[in-house]
This record gives C-alpha cells, sequence and structure tokens, in this order.
C-alpha cells in the first residue's frame, strides 16, 4: 500500500456536541490505480482529501504513507516529497507564467530533479497539452482547462507518486473533464502514479478503478 | 524558482502595490532622514564648538551656591583660598595634559601708551592713576594661552624654566602694543608700581610710593582666535573690548607679580596702621593664584570634575570651558529636541503604517501564500520571501529620501535655527576666567546639514530596522496562516 488512512476522526466542536465530518474513517490506496472519493456537498470528501495531502490534521487516527506515519516524516516534509496536490479552483499564482508555477515546487522539493529544470517543466506541460507559447503567458490568461492542466503539471513536477484531485473537473466543460480524467488515467496507469481524485460526480467515478462513497462521515466501497 | 527570485519576480509583477509602498516609504523615510539629518548636525556642531571651547578648565568660587544662602549662614561660613597645594595636586591627576596657575595685577606706565583698539577715533582720558597694563604671572614656560591657541608668538621666544624660577624681569608683550610703541624682542619697557591711600575727608588719592617695574622684552605675541574671526558676526562689540584688554596683557613669570604685589601691600600697610593690623589679624594672604588646567580630552571633563571636587575647599567648583556649550547653544539644542521628537514619532509611525500597507497587500496575495505552504514550502522562507520583497524596496525608498530628507532638513532648520535665534534674549553676560569668544552665531554658523558618511550609516541603520519591524505584524499573519482554509 502508497497510502493507509487508519481510523479518522475529524469534528468540529458546537458548544458541547462534536459534529463528526469524519468517523473512525479507513481507507487504503495502491499504486498505479485511479481512484474516486464520491459524495455530496457536506460530505467530509474534501476533509478527508485533506487529511491525506496533510492540509489539516486529524483529531484522532493516523495517516501513513508506505507504512511510515505522515506525522513521523512531518506534515510540511510529506506536502513537499510525496503528495502532489490539484484543486478545483487551480490555485495558481496569476503573475506568474505558466512554466514559472511549474517551475515552483521543483526549487521546493527535496527529491532530485533534472538540473535544466525549465526544459523539464516545458515538455511536462507540453505533455499535458499546454503548448510552449501557453507555457509563457500568465496564467490569468489562460483557460480554466488549460489552467487545470498547468495546475497538474505543477502536481507531477516534483515526480511524487501520489496524486490528490480535489473536484478537479468541477469547473469545466464536458469535454475538458473527460480530457482530464484521460490524463489521470494515464497517470495511474502508464506512469505507476496513485491519483485519488474526490468528486460528486458520478460520471467521473464510474471511470475510476475504484470509487468509494462517503455519506455523513461514513466510507464504503462503491462497487 | 527559489524564494529569493520569487520575492525579486513579485516586485516587478506587482508593479503598482510596489510603487504604493515605495511611495509611503519615500514620505515616511524623509521624515526619519530629515530628523537622523538634524541630529546628526547638531551632534557634529556639539562635537566642533567643544573642540573650538577646548578642554580647559578652572577652579572657581560657585556663586550660584553663595547667593542662595541665607544671611545667617553667610554669618557662618568662612570663605577659604584654593592654596598652591592643592592646585599643584589637581594638576598631577591624569586627566591634566599640563596646567599654569596664575597671578595678575594692574600696573600703568608713564612711557608707553596702552593699546586702544585698531580704529580709534578719540583717544579716552581717565583721571587718576594709569591702570591700562595687566601683568599676568606665569608658571607654565611654553605659554599655556600660546598653546592653547588664543596667542601665538610671533617674534622672539618664551620664558626659560629658570626665568620663572628667578623671576627674572622679562617680558611677552602683544605685537600690536609694540607697533604702538615702537618696542622691539630685546628692548625694555617701564611700568610704574604706585601705591596710593585714599582719603575719605577730601576724596582724594594720595600717592604712597612708587618703583619701576623694567621688562626686557622677549617676545611679542598675536591674539589669536580674535583674528580666526575676523570676518566674524556682527555682534562682536564683547570680544572687541576683550581683544583690547588681551592686546595690554604682559605675560611675565608669577615671581614678578608676587614681588611688586608685595611690594603694594607692605607700602600700604606702612601708610594704613589700621588696615595692617586687620590684615594680620585675619591672617590674609595677598597671594591668589589662578588656576588653568587643560585636560587630555574635552570628553574628561565630568570624571576630571568628580575627582577634583572632594579635593577642594567648600564653595567651589570646576569650570569647564564646554560647560558654556550650553548657553550658547539654545537654537541648536532646541533643534536637537525637536528632531529627536519627529524621529521617535516618525519611526512609530512608519512602524504602523508600514505595517498595515503590507498587511493590506498580505491579505490580497492570501491565496498565493497558502500555495506556497499546500506546495510545502517551508514557513520560514515564505516569511523570508515577503521580507526581502519589502526590504528591497525599502532599501531603494531609503535610498532616494536620503537625499530628499537631507535637503528638507537643511531647508527646514535653516529658517527654523533663524527664527529662534532672532527671539532668543542674549543680554545675560557673566565674568569667568574662562568666557569663551564664541557665541550663538558661532554655534549657527558651524551648524551644517550634510551628508556625511555617519549620517548614511545612521539613517540606514535606522530606516531598514524600523521596516524590518514594521513587517513583524505582516509575519505574525502568515505563521498563522492554515493552507487548507485558504485554498479548499
Amino acid at each position: 500500500m502508497i497510502l493507509e488512512a487508519k481510523e479518522l476522526n475529524y469534528y468540529y466542536q458546537d458548544g458541547d456536541m462534536r459534529r463528526y465530518i469524519l468517523k473512525d474513517t479507513s481507507i487504503a490506496f495502491e499504486k498505479g490505480k485511479f481512484y474516486t472519493i464520491l459524495g455530496q456537498s457536506g460530505s467530509g470528501k474534501t476533509t478527508l482529501l485533506s487529511l491525506l495531502g496533510a492540509l489539516d490534521t486529524p483529531h484522532s487516527g493516523t495517516v501513513l504513507f508506505k507504512g511510515e506515519d505522515i506525522k513521523k516524516i512531518g506534515y510540511e516534509k510529506y506536502r513537499r516529497n510525496h503528495v502532489g496536490i490539484i484543486f478545483q479552483s487551480y490555485n495558481l499564482i496569476p503573475t506568474f507564467t505558466a512554466v514559472e508555477n511549474v517551475l515552483i515546487p521543483m526549487s521546493i522539493t527535496e527529491n532530485e530533479v533534472p538540473e535544466d529544470k525549465k526544459t523539464v517543466a516545458y515538455n511536462l506541460l507540453d505533455y499535458i497539452g499546454i503548448s510552449k507559447e501557453k507555457a509563457d503567458r500568465p496564467v490569468n490568461k489562460l483557460s480554466g482547462g488549460e489552467q487545470q492542466r498547468v495546475a497538474i503539471a505543477r502536481a507531477l513536477a516534483t515526480n511524487v507518486e501520489l496524486i490528490l484531485a480535489d473536484e478537479p473537473t468541477g469547473n469545466l466543460d464536458e469535454e475538458m473533464e473527460q480530457e482530464i480524467i484521460d490524463i489521470f488515467k494515464k497517470l495511474a496507469h502508464e506512469h505507476e502514479k496513485c491519483v485519488i481524485v474526490v468528486t460528486h460526480a458520478n460520471e467521473v467515478a464510474v471511470q475510476s478503478d475504484q470509487s468509494f462513497l462517503l455519506r455523513k462521515g461514513v466510507l464504503t466501497s462503491n462497487e | 524558482m527559489g524564494f529569493i527570485k520569487r520575492s525579486l519576480l513579485s516586485i516587478v509583477r506587482n508593479k503598482v502595490k510596489s510603487f504604493i509602498l515605495l511611495a509611503v516609504i519615500i514620505v515616511l523615510g524623509s521624515l526619519i532622514a530629515g530628523a537622523v539629518s538634524i541630529q546628526q548636525a547638531t551632534s557634529n556642531v556639539e562635537k566642533n564648538i567643544k573642540e573650538r571651547l577646548g578642554a580647559a578648565a578652572t577652579l572657581e568660587l560657585d556663586y550660584e551656591k553663595l547667593d542662595s544662602l541665607s544671611e545667617e549662614e553667610w554669618m557662618e561660613i568662612e570663605l577659604q583660598d584654593i592654596d598652591l597645594e592643592t592646585i599643584k595636586q589637581v594638576g598631577e591627576l591624569s586627566y591634566v595634559k599640563y596646567y599654569d596657575y596664575n597671578m595678575s595685577n594692574y600696573f600703568g606706565s608713564k612711557s608707553i601708551k596702552s593699546f586702544q583698539g585698531d580704529d580709534v577715533e578719540y583717544e579716552v582720558e581717565y583721571e587718576g592713576p594709569s591702570m591700562d597694563f595687566m601683568l599676568k604671572g606665569i608658571n607654565y614656560a611654553p605659554v599655556l594661552d600660546f598653546e592653547e591657541k588664543k596667542g601665538k608668538l610671533v617674534d622672539g621666544r618664551v620664558f626659560s624654566q629658570e626665568e620663572l624660577d628667578n623671576g627674572t624681569y622679562v617680558a611677552i608683550i602683544s605685537k600690536k602694543l609694540a607697533e604702538l610703541n615702537n618696542l622691539h624682542v630685546g628692548d625694555t619697557l617701564t611700568l610704574v608700581n604706585e601705591v596710593y591711600t585714599f582719603d575719605n575727608k577730601t576724596g582724594k588719592e594720595k600717592l604712597v610710593n612708587s618703583r619701576d617695574i623694567v621688562l626686557e622684552i622677549i617676545g611679542l605675541f598675536e591674539s589669536q582666535k580674535v583674528k580666526e574671526d575676523a570676518d566674524g558676526n556682527s555682534n562682536r562689540g564683547m570680544f572687541d573690548w576683550m581683544d583690547i584688554d588681551y592686546q595690554n596683557t604682559i605675560y611675565v613669570p608669577n615671581e614678578i607679580v608676587r614681588s611688586e604685589t608685595q611690594y603694594q601691600m607692605e607700602e600700604y600697610m606702612k601708610a594704613d596702621q589700621e588696615f595692617a593690623e586687620m590684615w594680620e589679624e585675619e591672617g590674609s594672604s595677598f597671594e591668589h593664584y589662578t588656576p588653568m588646567y587643560v585636560l587630555n580630552n574635552p570628553e574628561d571633563s565630568e570624571a576630571f570634575e568628580e575627582e577634583v571636587l572632594p579635593l577642594l575647599p567648600e564653595f567651589y567648583k570646576v569650570v569647564s570651558a564646554s560647560d558654556h556649550y550650553d548657553s550658547i547653544a539654545g537654537p541648536v539644542e532646541s533643534m536637537a529636541n525637536l528632531s529627536k521628537y519627529v524621529l521617535i514619532a516618525a519611526v512609530i509611525g512608519t512602524v504602523l503604517i508600514i505595517g498595515l500597507v503590507v498587511l493590506l497587500f498580505l491579505r490580497d496575495r492570501k491565496r498565493e501564500l497558502g500555495i506556497y505552504l499546500s506546495l510545502g514550502e517551508k514557513r520560514s522562507k515564505v516569511v523570508s520571501q515577503v521580507v526581502i520583497e519589502v526590504l528591497v524596496v525599502a532599501l531603494i525608498g531609503i535610498t532616494l529620501s536620503l537625499f530628499s530628507g537631507n535637503f528638507i532638513a537643511a531647508q527646514v532648520s535653516d529658517s527654523m535655527i533663524q527664527a529662534d535665534n532672532s527671539s532668543m534674549d542674549d543680554d545675560v553676560i557673566y565674568y569667568s576666567e574662562l568666557q569663551p569668544d564664541l557665541t550663538t552665531d558661532d554655534v549657527i554658523d558651524s551648524y551644517e546639514v550634510n551628508l556625511s558618511s555617519s549620517y548614511i550609516l545612521g539613517f540606514y541603520g535606522i530606516g531598514m530596522l524600523t521596516i524590518l519591524i514594521s513587517t513583524v505584524i505582516p509575519l505574525i499573519y502568515i505563521v498563522r496562516l492554515n493552507p487548507k482554509k485558504i485554498l479548499m
């Protein structure tokens, strides 16, 4: 297993009451597979993803990356070296160009990165479908689909094995949605990445290798 | 793309925000620079004027303390003279570079004319005996006044130790006095030591006895300070008078003054038995020496005073030349005070305003900072990125305000000093052995706002430190950021 969550609990304190978002949630993921976690708004799927990506910490329970507690690895270090995160609203730095956005994580990670970072960044963008001409544009001059491709390229820039995506097609039209899903499938099946996508769209879930359903903080396999 | 490159790119890419920050820093920086400029200029004036006032110190009666005594206390106290032993003991202290003690007396002459100024329109005729010439006794052979640049030997030589020890009748006179009377080195001049009694009934003076004082001229001196200030200020009446007095001063060995004064006293006592008895009864002495110490450093004044005070009889104090600084530096001092408050206010204002401006800009860039954190960037590097951005803009702003602040300081301080000076009350003149021949105008003349290295360093130091402090609030904001809340 590349990633495991064990008995995760996450709640909001509401006076004396605890409102559980996740309750004793356990889940495991393998390399080379494309997973989806399906759930309605407020089901806790984004919270689960934030815990798997170490953007937040659970009240109890552990997240293991290759068998090691990410708390022990260090949350910042885990984000820096082991996981790439893609957001619904892309979260690119608007004043920088597409290629500059891809270069940022390459200077942050401690993973081995080729010396000619810029060429690698251009190649990565090209592979994802962003031409060199577009790569040199400020990201706010690109379409939504193009921005999400840049965000995927940024997640891959540090050569991590684990890709987490929060509603990556939520802001895209159907055609663009399919193109992004195809990229995820390719990453999982051809490049042995573990891709975990959180979505509320059934049409995305049906294309994954394995889908989980999250309802009121309780996770079940959606097979 | 490391955090340093990101900082520089952010400055360039966020042009409008960078420009606003730059403008704010220039405005506030000019205020700080102006205040620092004035501070530097005033402290230079203090140093400069204190240097010009010299490192001389003397021992004097503390008239302020005596004035504060009640009539009863006056009856009880017995004022003592400072004896020669104490004068020498103080002179041996490590702070003292060299020292002298002088006994002075005034005499007239029937053969030479006294100097009355360069542009004498009419000669002043006095009734009674002339006392135009001051014999100033010397115990320090190279002459302390020459060493301290009050006068300069322009012809002949100074005293030898042998002449001082033996009380040889040799003298150094001013060049002007010599020229007026066609005297040269090697010539002799004759003063007359006349002793008079005063008849209360007739109200007239009666000559008791007299003798000639024949002095061989061994040197001529020129007054230095007045010469230097020849281009000087409009209000120099008092200094003209002081200069005339100095031109009529005749340097001789102390022993001559002592012996001539003794002659006066003895002859007077012969003529006035009542006075002689009273003098005998009180055990008074006619030997009064005025000590003059030159310290190694004007800054030693306080330490010197502290060590000397316990050695002195009651009601005496140490007076240093630099003490006069406060009495002549009014406008500059008030300028210094004002600039101190402006500096404090400007620094506090800058910290708050820059802090808030940066915080506002960071709120706009909250998402960007969250992205760096989500990518695993260390918080310390995110903080460093913001600090570098602010400091680079600040460095440009501070460099520009270095010149603008200096220019403003020069303009503002000029008009303020002139306004302050014209409203100053300069009527109070008191006499002291160390009466300076420097005025408030000299202080103002030496006040100069310029781009000195100490000003540049001082301003960069204060400016950058202020900017650094002002980034503390934004930094706390960054440290508290939660990437999940920002991005998801």
